[in-house]
């Protein structure tokens, strides 16, 4: 039954009181009747008619994926985190403008298995659509992980002195650091980094230097929350590398990312030796400076210092308690010239107060570095002086450099590196140093894109004492 | 008397083929007809203040150099899979590195701090023009036919993709 009879109907079986009920219906009719007109129009003008409806509706498209976009802008968190609900077949259009016709073959072989499809059009979307939520989720997970480790064989005629009580090194194969790099997006702003190694020290012992031999231990090396707020500034609190020199903050506990088989001299651990305070717990701030093509960048650290390496410690990097209120500090500034890339010099400065023996004794690290790395090409050349200064006592100066080049044939790359460091036998917090200087030369073979293979011969000329030579034979991967 | 001369003469050519192998420039890549090549359009997401980058800026941004827009927002890098013209465009003309050498770069950025978001890949033109689109700070490169309003074609030294100076080319499609 039509609008127009119902109503007719009604005024004859209903007193106009009730009819007043159906006074709502006079807009339909008029609609209705409005509707046949245009009907009857659209069979005049049709094709223009549908034109205009074309046109209406793409700019509603438009409307809506502006409306989309802003929305997005608003919520940007939200739209990358929840991108599974994005695809989710009710709020697809959310996605934005899906242009299906686009899909290459090969996108959609990589459907996933368990897609639901409504229609033969969203079939067509979707499996693209799965592939690339799951890669977003993937690189946005909280915690990464990546691996590294190494396993070397070491020889060298080093006979310690008698003095030492230890027997000399024999040939053996040995592991290097197992290292798990874990990273954490924990906002936009925060990130978080920590490397993780299980270790062993000289006598055997992962992650301690005393103990039953051959056994493992764990040392996290490096524990850093950062904000980031802009290129400009960005602030860290834990455990990190010292911005002393290149080497320290370019390389860390991982042998693949390294040309040669090991760290210089200069920057070995501290647990291995190293005259250098490597690590430190406190807070660094670092960025960008305002300088144009000059490419300038700053590093400002505060933290506990080392305890003093005399006598030697198990672990010389005060992660919880200090021998001293007394903070280390570092200031750091290095160029990035962007008109030569891979250009970087620069120097840095470090001042800290040691406690050997309850005796205060300044410390001051004075370093400089100028490095050119490219992909084929590397020359690494970095000096500093250790400068000791015990309270009412003399001045210790220890010089120490290395220079190091190397260059890439395919997946050969031939090094040599000359270091150096020379310290004095009465030096307060390093008697054990002296002299230590000579040439390394090997070979890198990258056998993959994540294993490297290298062969490295060491000669190493020590004070009053035969030169050490040694061959090592490692192999460094990345997991 | 000879063999002085012979030792010498023999270093000096030694010396001097040392000197050429390692000063040897690379093998200039075969650059394609002009004719048979599209333009890689850079593009970001509509709220993004930028509207043009030099080509070291570029590079910067695309080596995680530099890691937030000049409005705050971390960039977010969204590469194509490795294999396709258009990621190789980039690695070659803009990153100037293979793509081991990419890779290895980024993980040594991640390591020391350096980089703080490693590059999204994504398999077709659709999906980084979508990403693009939904993250405020992601950058992505397209060809110009890849390319609608919902994304921003930024300019590269001054020139857009439909420019004759404009520095980025990509082979054609149906190359491939």
């Amino acid at each position: 039954m039509s609008p127009i009879l119902s109503l007719i109907e009604a005024m004859r079986r209903h007193s106009i009181s009730r009819f007043a009920n159906y006074l709502f219906l006079l807009p339909v009719l008029g609609m209705l009747l409005n509707a046949d007109v245009l009907r009857a129009q659209s069979s005049e003008n049709g094709t223009t008619d549908q034109q205009t409806i074309k046109l209406l509706m793409e700019r509603i498209d438009k409307l809506e994926a502006r409306v989309q976009q802003l929305e997005a802008v608003q919520h940007a968190p939200i739209a990358v985190s929840s991108r599974k609900e994005v695809t989710s077949p009710q709020t697809a259009p959310a996605s934005g403008p899906a242009d299906a016709s686009h899909q290459q073959p090969s996108t959609q072989t990589q459907a996933a298995p368990g897609a639901q499809t409504t229609s033969p059009q969203e079939h067509e979307a979707e499996p693209a659509e799965h592939a690339e939520a799951e890669r977003m989720d993937l690189s946005k997970t909280l915690l990464r992980i990546r691996g590294f480790g190494d396993v070397t064989l070491h020889g060298d005629n080093y006979h310690p002195p008698a003095s030492l009580q230890l027997p000399p090194d024999h040939t053996a194969f040995t592991l290097g650091q197992l290292n798990l790099f874990v990273t954490s997006d924990i906002s936009d702003k925060f990130k978080f980094l920590s490397e993780v190694v299980f270790e062993a020290g000289p006598d055997n012992i992962y992650g301690r230097q005393r103990g039953v031999a051959n056994t493992f231990g764990v040392d996290v090396e490096r524990y850093l929350l950062t904000y980031s707020s802009n290129d400009y500034f960005s602030i860290s609190a834990g455990r990190y590398h010292t911005a002393i020199g290149y080497y320290n903050t370019a390389f860390h506990h991982s042998t693949w990312l390294q040309t040669t088989t090991g760290r210089p001299l200069l920057f070995a651990f501290e647990d291995q030796g190293g005259i250098l305070p490597i690590h430190n717990v406190g807070v660094e701030a670092y960025g960008r400076i305002p300088s144009g093509s000059l490419g300038l960048h700053y590093i400002a650290e505060v933290g506990n210092g080392r305890e003093s390496r005399n006598p030697i410690q198990e672990e010389p990097v005060q992660n919880i308690i200090t021998d001293k209120n007394h903070k280390a500090f570092n200031v750091a500034l290095f160029a990035r010239p962007t008109k030569i890339p891979g250009l970087q010099f620069g120097f840095s400065a470090y001042r800290d107060l040691l406690l050997p023996a309850n005796q205060p004794v300044g410390e001051t690290i004075l370093a400089t570095h100028a490095v050119f790395s490219t992909n084929n090409f590397e020359w690494l050349n970095e000096a500093l002086v250790i400068r000791h200064t015990p309270v009412g006592g003399r001045l210790f100066d220890t010089p120490a450099w290395y220079s190091q080049i190397s260059r890439r044939w395919g997946s050969y790359r031939p090094y040599f590196r000359y270091q150096y460091i020379n310290a004095s036998s009465n030096e307060p917090i390093f008697p054990d140093i002296s002299l230590r200087a000579g040439p390394q030369a090997g070979l890198r073979y990258d056998a993959s894109e994540s294993v490297a293979l290298k062969l490295q011969y060491d000669y190493t000329a020590l004070r009053n004492q035969r030169a050490v030579q040694g061959l090592e034979a490692q192999v460094g991967f990345t997991f | 008397m000879l063999k002085p001369i012979i030792r010498n003469t023999a270093t000096t050519l030694l010396m001097l083929a040392a000197g050429a192998i390692l000063l040897w420039p690379p093998p200039a890549r075969v650059a394609a007809s002009q004719a048979k090549q599209d333009s890689l359009a850079i593009i970001v997401n509509q709220s993004n203040p930028v509207d043009n980058l030099s080509t070291a800026e570029l590079r910067a941004v695309f080596l995680g150099e530099r890691s937030h827009w000049p409005n705050g927002r971390r960039i977010t890098l969204v590469m194509m899979e490795p294999g396709q013209f258009e990621r190789d465009t980039v690695l070659h003309d803009v990153c100037r590195m293979s793509e081991s050498d990419f890779r290895r770069r980024f993980l040594q950025g991640l390591l020391t701090g350096e980089v703080l978001v490693s590059p999204k890949t994504l398999s077709t033109p659709v999906g980084v023009r979508k990403f693009v689109f939904n993250v405020p700070g992601a950058i992505g490169y397209l060809r110009p036919a890849d390319v609608d309003d919902s994304v921003k074609v930024i300019k590269i030294d001054g020139h857009l993709p439909s420019d004759a100076e404009y520095p980025l080319h990509v082979p054609l499609r149906a190359e491939r």
